[in-house]
């Protein structure tokens, strides 16, 4: 049945194979374009060759040198024997008091569901299947060489933590593939839940290296002993390379998400107590023309909840094969030597004085895992490739009435030369026209954006996926912007500490402003989109002098004696980027707005709601103020992911209050602080004079009374 | 005063001492038979010259390890020969060790850097002169020297830097004058003359410290007199019905088991210094000795010691097995290093002359199944007098260090067992690990103690190996002293540092140590590869001793003892992170100063300097050793506070 199934997805790949074959021979362009700068395709060595003998030579992988092999049972059974899975067992008993069987039948229960069950023979269908996959989906992809090279000279040396950013599902399949065909033994993977769902997939993903890890385990100290073991005793062993991913979860939004710190702490514990000389961290930056998932995240985005993963759902999306997704680039970034980076922040003689099984790691580490994980999503922005896709949306989402192609082509041009002086790695074919770089693109996007007869750009209107059972006219615009923001939102880490200097600087009302009432400015910026984007805690004066600097050397901002004069400063430069983060603030502040609209009720006090609510219900009210034309046109605002960092950002300012009611945590309104925040914002953007509005939500009625 | 290598190695000294007086033995046996030996005599005892004599250069080398006449060289046929008639392999040549240099360390033979031929009195530094000192001692009967070679002689120990110093530099500071005192009565005069005079007094005893304890500091600036104790050497008397025996302080090893051996005793406390380390020393630094799973550690050993310090002595009224009055104040001269006063007399346990001895090996697939055979030996109390486990590297090397075999029986039988424990079991050569046993005791508890462990080793793969191989496991110990200095003579700097680590983390710590060494040598660009080895060497309860031997060659490289020491301080942070100790027993003195704060903490520390405050408000035992100005030099600035937290993992 299984085997049915497999081969008719691999007919049907075989059909649509290959539009690009006949192009590649007789086109100097793409020919040219298999090593670039320095990366190196390797998907047209496959195209030329097939992949029958790839997939079943013999491979010679480098291994780590203190690694005694074992099978994955050999590790299951380590794991289970191991003194903190029984001292996790010996405590669950006192707790529980269960009988130590059943404790241990639930351990044995929870590693069983865990283990993957890495093996050759899976690994080398697996890679038949996603050579076929690969070569469907994509042009081209793209690998740093030299990155590999360094990869390579690790693998013998020391245990390795992959760590690559997180867009789509297809990470973790190219992360594999670009292991095999690179003869680097294939990693294990830290996979969520949700692939056990697909009977067929989670079992070849199992088989190919995943193991499954639940979204929460909270406080069950016999499941995070489990995992802290089987994860650990890879890393110890060396037996493959650990692949994870430091923000948690995909992003639906193509920005960074701040990173989670669970998988770090407990992969670098076997650092801290020296049961291995040092652990590389290698991270790895994912970029995609185009995302996989691009409608499937827009919705998702809007509160539609996403089709749960099932096989079946897979072969449905298979049509999916037949749509071109453009390059993919991966780049390896420098190996972080653990050892290294902690000389001197970590004293791990403190762990001197209990045996090492027995879980703790001192306040030193957890700040030096706290700065590693941000450094090291940093560090996957600053390797992004940035196409001109990416700054094409840019502009198209301030132009969303449309804009001709030769226009864009010069706004393009001009944000092309920004990024790249904020540092961006671009992706330009340098032999082609500006224009026909554009159009291409475009006919990539088709879905998206097309050209019309007057030559102007112009969004598509699209049908949303049946799943959505989407409607509203309004929704399926909101859709459409937010997989045209998912594209912008690529490029926003490199334009966003600058901005919040340009926001503040055109939002002046004065003639000067001194340096450091912009700097209390900026902080005030960066604590509200703190958790849209990615800030180093700690480091906001060295961003805000280095933005500054590159602000004041490209002549975006003019200062004198120490004071910015407001007058020469806003230009075209600080224009474009506040409207580039306009949408943000504008949607903070209506959600700041929806707050306080929240009146004290008889006790005195608002009333508290979950955080789904809060975020549902400015959702309405963002829609409703869309709808009336009170606010700008920014459907983004109705993201969901939005609202709930804004309402985080606002609960660490003290602006909104958590309490835990029964294990559920609701929210609600510091009044005092919130105005503050609220008033203050509105001195960055033009905000409207809000009416009355009343929003619908279950057949109850809402009234938002403005409160300006 | 101070013991290199507390643990072993005289295999063929010992050999030697044995052969020569088990006649006497019989002798004292059979007095002993006729009822004519008093049970406390100092009778037969009578005080014979010291085996080391006031000019030690006249029979040590001055700037290596050992006697004059005993060092490795490369003979006429390019093989490495061992000089002398001292030892077992004195006159014989070592086929295998050119090869192994070569190829290990990267040495080569054209590539030679002889040392300086001598420091003269023009490189020596000045003696500065405290008249009244100087006036009032002449006007006692001790004796004294400030000749320059005497007093370069007790300028230093044996690390790396003070030997690099000796071969290619010289001193800036060293002691302004030696005194032989030959009794406590001695030593007392020489203290008080130096409180009232305000004069330093370094306490020497058989100088083989590898913690730069003897180093002069170079800023003091009041006059240093090193005190002597090789003249107070004399055996004061035995005592068979408590089994204890009183010494000076200044007797060295070698002499004090020969001596007992003639009454048919021993001390059993063999540390691989024992031909040149004093019993002072053992004291002063809390010396371990290689046999110690029988006879105990210095600690377990002592049960009197005197000390002259500058407030007077310090001795206890009895000579108790045990007491309960409080901290026990031998603690606080066990491990003082010279900073609170001169040991001048101890009591020892002594043991009867075991009958039987006997060396044996076993071979293990590989260093972690060695290792958990020792934990199991440990955790069973079965341990033999002695029992080491050697890395892969470390039994390579012993192979290379046998020497040349004329019969073709052994080399055949040699072939054979290679034969049987590679091929038939399996063992991998570059993976295998040796561990040598010592045996000691009856001939039925010896053959029982064997059955013993070999049965343990058998549970870890492990095959008895024969007691050859045993034996030349303990002579490498003691060979290695003399090694260094040809690995001088080829740019090669090589230097050993030990650690007690409690037994979880000992496999841990073995490995990320030697991998740390290495990773510092890659990173400091080091183009030859380092030889670094260790073995676990001791035994206890709850941890083992953990030897660590490192070398490398050094061509192309301007600073190497600097360089040495930098790798050296990065391994000991790494045993420090790895839950391993400071020093097992080669003690802190000034090299390991650094971590005395971090090992005992903030007031421990201070508890140690408020007991110096108290015996020697001035200092005048001012070596700089251990918590002596450890507050404002190093170290001082004040850690942020760091905490264990709970974790979920």
């Amino acid at each position: 049945m299984r085997l049915q199934k497999l081969i008719k997805i691999l007919t049907s790949v075989k059909k649509i194979q290959f539009k690009y074959k006949h192009t590649l021979a007789d086109d100097p362009k793409l020919v040219s374009a298999r090593q670039k700068d320095m990366f190196e395709d390797i998907l047209e060595e496959r195209r030329l060759n097939g992949e029958f003998r790839y997939c079943l030579r013999a491979r010679d992988e480098p291994a780590f040198k203190l690694n005694k092999r074992r099978t994955p049972s050999q590790i299951k059974e380590h794991v289970m024997n191991s003194d903190r899975v029984q001292y996790a067992i010996e405590q669950a008993c006192i707790e529980t008091k269960l009988p130590r069987s059943e404790v241990m039948a639930e351990a044995s229960a929870i590693l069983d569901e865990m283990a993957h069950n890495q093996n050759m023979g899976a690994i080398r269908s697996f890679a038949f299947v996603l050579v076929k996959i690969f070569k469907a989906l994509y042009q081209r992809i793209y690998v740093n060489v030299d990155g590999i090279q360094k990869v390579r000279g690790m693998v013998k040396e020391y245990p390795i933590l992959l760590m690559p950013s997180h867009r789509s599902y297809m990470d973790f399949l190219l992360m594999s593939y670009v292991f095999y065909h690179y003869d680097l033994p294939l990693p294990v993977i830290a996979a969520a839940m949700d692939f056990l769902g697909m009977k067929f997939v989670g079992w070849l993903l199992r088989n190919s290296g995943a193991f499954y890890i639940r979204r929460s385990f909270g406080d069950d100290h016999l499941y995070w002993a489990v995992f802290t073991e089987y994860v650990q005793t890879h890393i110890c062993n060396g037996d493959s390379p650990i692949e994870f991913y430091v923000e948690g979860t995909r992003s639906r939004t193509s920005k960074s998400y701040t990173p989670k710190f669970g998988m770090l702490s407990a992969a670098l514990e076997p650092y801290f107590k020296s049961h291995i000389p040092d652990v590389m961290v290698v991270p790895v930056s994912i970029s995609y023309d185009r995302i996989l998932e691009e409608s499937l995240y827009a919705y998702e985005l809007l509160g539609v909840p996403k089709p749960k993963e099932s096989t079946s759902g897979l072969f449905k999306a298979r049509k999916i094969l037949e749509d071109d997704f453009g390059n993919v680039h991966i780049y390896f970034g420098e190996p972080i030597s653990i050892r290294k980076y902690s000389e001197g922040l970590v004293d791990r003689s403190l762990h001197n004085l209990a045996p090492r099984y027995i879980a703790s790691l001192t306040n030193q580490e957890q700040d030096l895992i706290k700065k590693l994980g941000h450094h090291m999503v940093l560090t996957h922005q600053k390797h992004m490739v940035v196409s001109p896709w990416n700054m094409m949306a840019a502009v198209l989402m301030q132009c969303q009435e449309g804009i001709s192609v030769r226009q864009l082509a010069k706004e393009v041009e001009w944000v092309k030369r920004q990024a790249s002086n904020m540092g961006a790695y671009i992706d330009w074919p340098a032999s082609e026209t500006a224009e026909s770089v554009l159009r291409a693109n475009i006919k990539l996007h088709s879905n998206i954006v097309r050209v019309n007869t007057d030559d102007v750009v112009e969004l598509v209107s699209v049908a949303p996926p049946a799943h959505t059972k989407a409607t509203d006219a309004m929704m399926i615009t909101a859709g459409q912007h937010l997989m045209l923001s998912l594209y912008r939102n690529h490029i926003l880490h490199v334009f966003v500490r600058p901005a919040m200097i340009a926001i503040s600087v055109n939002s002046c009302t004065s003639e000067r402003l001194s340096i450091d009432d912009l700097f209390t400015k900026y902080c005030f910026l960066e604590q509200l989109l703190s958790k849209d984007f990615v800030f180093v805690p700690g480091s906001s004066r060295i961003d805000f002098d280095l933005s500054l600097r590159t602000l004041t050397h490209t002549s975006g901002i003019v200062m004198e004696l120490d004071e910015v004069v407001i007058g020469q400063s806003v230009n075209k430069l600080t224009t474009f980027y506040s409207q580039m983060f306009e949408p943000f603030l504008l949607g903070y502040w209506i959600l700041c707005q929806y707050l306080l609209s929240n009146h004290p009720n008889v006790a005195g006090k608002p009333l508290a709601k979950t955080q789904k609510t809060v975020v549902k219900e400015t959702q309405m009210l963002t829609a409703r103020l869309l709808q009336e034309g009170v606010i700008k046109q920014h459907y983004e605002i109705l993201s969901l992911d939005m609202m709930n960092n804004g309402l985080q950002a606002l609960f660490h300012m003290g602006a909104v209050i958590k309490e835990r009611r029964d294990g559920v945590v609701y929210m609600y309104p510091n009044t005092r602080q919130l105005s503050n925040v609220t008033e203050n914002l509105a001195k960055f953007i033009d905000v409207p004079r809000l009416p009355a509005v009343s929003i619908n939500i279950h057949s109850k009625t809402v009234t938002v009374n403005a409160k300006l | 005063m101070a013991s290199k290598d507390s643990e072993i190695n005289t295999s063929d000294v010992k050999y030697r001492l044995l052969n020569n007086t088990t006649n006497m033995s019989n002798q004292m046996i059979e007095n002993r038979m006729c009822g004519n030996n008093s049970e406390v005599s100092n009778g037969g005892l009578e005080p014979e010259p010291p085996s080391i004599p006031k000019r030690r250069q006249e029979l040590l080398k001055w700037n290596g390890w050992g006697y004059k006449d005993s060092k490795f060289y490369v003979n006429k046929d390019g093989h490495v020969e061992f000089t002398g008639e001292r030892y077992r392999i004195s006159g014989s040549t070592m086929p295998g060790l050119r090869e192994w240099m070569i190829k290990t360390i990267g040495i080569s033979l054209e590539h030679k850097t002889p040392a300086q031929p001598e420091i003269s009195a023009a490189n020596i530094p000045l003696p500065i002169k405290n008249e009244g000192f100087i006036s009032e001692l002449r006007r006692t009967a001790i004796s004294q020297s400030d000749d320059c070679q005497d007093r370069l002689f007790r300028a230093h120990g044996h690390t790396v830097h003070e030997i690099f110093l000796l071969r290619e530099g010289k001193y800036e500071r060293i002691p302004d004058l030696v005194v032989w005192p030959v009794s406590h009565e001695e030593v007392v005069k020489v203290v008080e003359l130096a409180c009232k005079h305000n004069v330093v007094v370094i306490p020497f005893g058989g100088g083989t410290s590898v913690s730069e304890a003897l180093e002069c500091p170079a800023e003091e600036k009041r006059m240093i007199v090193s005190l002597d104790t090789s003249q107070m050497n004399r055996i004061l008397w035995v005592d068979e019905k408590n089994m204890t025996m009183r010494a000076e302080c200044g007797i060295i090893g070698q002499d004090l088991e020969r001596k007992l051996a003639e009454r048919g005793l021993c001390t059993g406390h063999e540390p691989d210094s024992m031909e040149f380390s004093s019993l002072g020393g053992w004291v002063a630094t809390r010396a371990s000795g290689m046999k110690k799973n029988v006879y105990g550690n210095i600690e377990d050993l002592l049960v009197h010691v005197k000390m002259v310090t500058p407030r007077g002595v310090m001795e206890k009224n009895c000579q108790v097995p045990r007491m309960s009055c409080g901290p026990d104040i031998h603690h606080f001269i066990l491990g003082s290093e010279g900073t609170l006063g001169v040991i001048t007399e101890i009591t020892l346990k002594v043991r009867p002359l075991p009958p039987c001895k006997k060396y044996g090996s076993i071979v293990f697939p590989d260093f972690e199944n060695g290792v958990k055979c020792m934990r199991e030996v440990a955790k069973q109390r079965c341990a033999p007098a002695s029992i080491r486990l050697m890395d892969n590297e470390q039994f390579q090397f012993g192979h290379a260090l046998k020497v040349e075999s004329k019969s073709i029986l052994s080399n055949f039988l040699d072939g054979l067992k290679k034969l049987y424990i590679t091929k038939l079991k399996g063992f991998d050569p570059m993976k295998l690990s040796v561990a040598t046993l010592l045996f000691e005791g009856t001939k039925e508890e010896v053959a029982a103690q064997e059955k013993r462990v070999y049965e343990i080793a058998a549970a870890f793969r492990g095959i008895p190996a024969g007691s050859d191989n045993g034996e030349r496991g303990y002579m490498l110990t003691f060979v290695i002293a003399y090694l260094r200095d040809i690995a001088f003579d080829y740019y090669v700097v090589a230097e050993s540092f030990e650690t007690s680590v409690p037994w979880d983390r000992c496999l841990d710590l073995c490995q990320n140590v030697k991998e740390r060494l290495h990773r510092e040598c890659k990173d400091h660009s080091i183009q030859f590869p380092p030889y670094i080895t260790c073995r676990v060497t001791q035994t206890y309860d709850a941890g083992a001793c953990v030897y660590f031997y490192f070398a490398f060659n050094y061509r192309g490289i301007s600073n190497p003892v600097q360089l040495y020491e930098e790798i050296e301080s990065r391994a000991r942070e790494e045993i420090l992170a790895n839950g391993g100790s400071i020093s097992h027993h080669h003690g802190v003195g000034k090299i390991r100063k650094r971590w005395l704060r971090k090992t005992v903490g903030d007031i421990g520390l201070g508890t140690l300097q408020a007991v110096k405050q108290y015996i020697d408000p001035n200092n005048i035992f001012g070596n700089n050793n251990l918590m002596i100005n450890n507050s404002s030099s190093d170290n001082s600035q004040q850690e942020p506070q760091n905490v264990l937290l709970p974790s979920k993992l």
